[in-house]
């Protein structure tokens, strides 16, 4: 079974936690009075995040955990508050005393360490990466984030669906497609709605484009980590001109406020033209990148995470298929039959990642021209009903997974898990073995969130 | 090799349409004249991001895109705010971020700026005040411009910082 997402709520009497896995739903109640669950690390490593993150926001307890760490609160967070719990309300806290972080590392004879972050040298979101080194080598790396955390969840509650909606878009602005989508299943859920075959290709067509900038961005990016400029200033200009595509049809860059109920018209004319241009840049770009050996040198074994890892800890997305795994939430009868393949790779280095994001570039292409629609038509919706909903995406990163508790008409719990949250935690895995000067480019090549995995 | 090479010479420079282009040029001169006046030929901007949605970065890694092309104005992104004239500060100052964005901005050699970039750094973005945000920049830091936008397009951030470079 592959663990999807595990967290709190609070009920009157109790808390409840629930663990979402591909197969089911389970739910346990923990009395308030002592709350404590048993962990699941030993068979699901990837649940220390997400247990260590339930005491922090709720105070439970987890029994036999190899780690106590708080995780999103950090030196100055009061650890007697526990932000998630109804009754606390406040919206400003005083820092506390500093408490020094222990960092997971690894002694020895002439054994040092590297602190990298929370700011780090280039145009990018903070985190921070604690190496233990021999020499180049890297023996161990400590993936430490949520720097950036806002308190969506909380942020969220008492609001409606409708006035929670800009505020969902902006979590991840890489992946505000996906989660507009994700928002988008739960308010038809909600409301008992059907979405018309036209908007929900012409929504869909949306995602593509975000996920074709997405990959467009990554394959210059990649090699400009490997010190290949020329694929940036290429595959940068292709990412500049899908990003412009998306401003055509939904007025803003990275489509913030695009998805909704109402009709939207395309000019097909000018999108297919656009994408025949795409095709023909893109397949230059392919035969061109293939064959430059010193860079696959670089990428080639570089970053490697094996199958039997990437399955272990529940990885998803471009990862998760680079290792081999055949797990896409786009594997379903909607999207084949508008030209999804499903495409993976078996090497798990950051060639395969690569490679993934020319292969998905391509079937994305595909599928773009498969989605084009001249209108799509608008809904109105029925009644919202109460009720504890539950939405899955494929983000340009991986499986994204949301779940909205309406209590009285507005948001009772929000809970997101975005594809980052998994996939961050076996970015350590693919360090032995490599040498610190090839981090950036491992991390490249997964390209996760940190707003998203923040929130 | 040899058709990339083609292909290379036959796109040359990438232009936009003329009027974008009229603009980019005037801008382009302005933008290079102040920077040589100021700043001795090069404007060195570090962007510290203290809780953004991500979006606010994308725009400034296009700036570096062959469309806009920043640093052939002299202008440069750098690794470290020891080296840095400006601080470009995108996101909404979190609890968490709040100590490293000032301690960054303790490390910048006098004279420095800072210029906030985006709605969420003036909570302007829909994100609300929660006991995770440490409400506005201008609480924290001497703020000496400000680029509105969600994001600023690339361009919305060449025309701010042409009219900071003008305002001191
Ligand atoms: S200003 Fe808007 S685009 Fe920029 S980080 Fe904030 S929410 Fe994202």
């Amino acid at each position: 079974m592959r663990l999807i997402a595990r967290y709190a709520k609070e009920c009157e009497a109790h808390f409840e936690i629930i663990t979402v896995w591909d197969t089911k739903i389970e739910k346990e109640s923990v009395p308030k009075h002592d709350p404590r669950i048993k962990t699941l690390t030993k068979q699901h490593p990837a649940a220390i995040w997400f247990e260590r993150k339930m005491h922090d926001d709720y105070g439970i307890i987890i029994e036999d955990a190899f780690d106590n760490r708080p995780l999103v609160h950090q030196e100055y967070f009061p650890s007697a508050i526990h932000p998630m719990q109804k009754a606390f309300q406040a919206k400003s806290i005083t820092p506390s005393d500093y408490k020094p972080y222990k960092y997971e590392t690894i002694g020895g004879d002439g054994v040092f360490e590297v602190a990298v972050g929370p700011i780090h040298a280039g145009i990018i979101e903070p985190g921070h990466f604690q190496f233990s080194q021999a020499g180049e080598d890297i023996l161990h790396q400590e993936v430490r984030h949520f720097y950036k955390y806002r308190a969506i969840e909380k942020m969220l509650e008492g609001k409606t669906l409708q006035a929670a909606k800009p505020i969902i878009e902006r979590i991840s602005g890489n992946e505000s497609i996906a989660y507009q989508i994700a928002w988008r299943d739960i308010v038809l859920q909600a409301t008992r709605s059907e979405l018309p075959e036209q908007s929900r290709k012409y929504h869909a067509l949306l995602l593509e484009l975000e996920r074709m900038i997405h990959h467009l961005t990554d394959l210059g990016f990649i090699p400009n980590d490997a010190g290949f400029g020329a694929a940036l200033a290429f595959a940068s200009k292709l990412s500049e001109e899908a990003r412009r595509q998306l401003q055509r049809l939904t007025g803003h860059r990275f489509g913030f406020g695009a998805i909704d109920f109402e009709s939207h018209t395309m000019q097909t004319e000018v999108w297919l033209h656009y994408l025949e241009t795409l095709e023909e840049e893109l397949a230059l770009f392919e035969a061109w990148i293939i064959d430059i050996p010193s860079l696959w040198d670089r990428f080639d074994t570089t970053g490697i995470l094996k199958a039997k890892k990437a399955k272990k800890y529940d990885t998803v997305g471009i990862i998760a298929r680079a290792s081999g795994l055949t797990l896409d939430r786009r594997d379903e009868p909607f999207y084949q039959t508008h030209g999804f393949v499903l495409q993976t790779e078996s090497s798990g280095d950051v060639a395969a990642r690569y490679k993934m994001r020319l292969k998905e570039a391509r079937n994305t292409l595909t599928m773009l021209r498969n989605f084009t629609v001249e209108t799509s038509e608008a809904i109105t919706l029925h009644t919202l009903q109460d009720g504890e909903y539950f939405s899955f995406v494929e983000s340009a990163i991986g499986e994204l997974f949301m779940s909205v508790e309406i209590k009285d008409g507005v948001i009772e719990r929000f809970f997101v898990r975005d594809p980052s949250f998994v996939n961050w935690q076996a970015l350590h895995l693919m360090m032995p073995d490599n040498i610190i000067a090839d981090f950036p480019l491992i991390n490249k090549s997964c390209d996760l969130s940190y707003a998203g995995n923040d929130l | 090799m040899i058709r990339f090479w083609n292909r290379r010479f036959r796109t040359g420079i990438l232009t936009e349409n003329p009027e974008f282009d009229k603009e980019m040029q005037t801008i382009r001169k302005e933008m290079k004249d102040l920077v040589k006046k100021r700043f001795a030929g090069s404007l060195a901007i570090r962007m510290v991001d203290s809780g953004s949605c991500n979006a606010c970065e994308a725009e400034c890694n296009a700036l570096s895109n062959p469309y806009y092309d920043l640093e052939r104005l002299g202008i440069y992104f750098v690794a470290s705010p020891r080296h840095a004239d400006v601080m470009l500060l995108s996101g909404v100052m979190t609890f968490n971020m709040t100590p490293h964005v000032l301690d960054a901005y303790k490390q910048m050699p006098e004279p420095k700026w800072v210029i906030s970039l985006g709605a969420c750094p003036v909570m302007e973005a829909p994100f609300e005040q929660t006991f995770a945000i440490k409400g506005p920049a201008t609480a924290h830091l001497p703020i000496a411009y400000h680029i509105p936008g969600c994001p600023p397009e690339p361009i919305e951030i060449i025309r701010g910082l042409l009219a900071f470079l003008k305002g001191i």
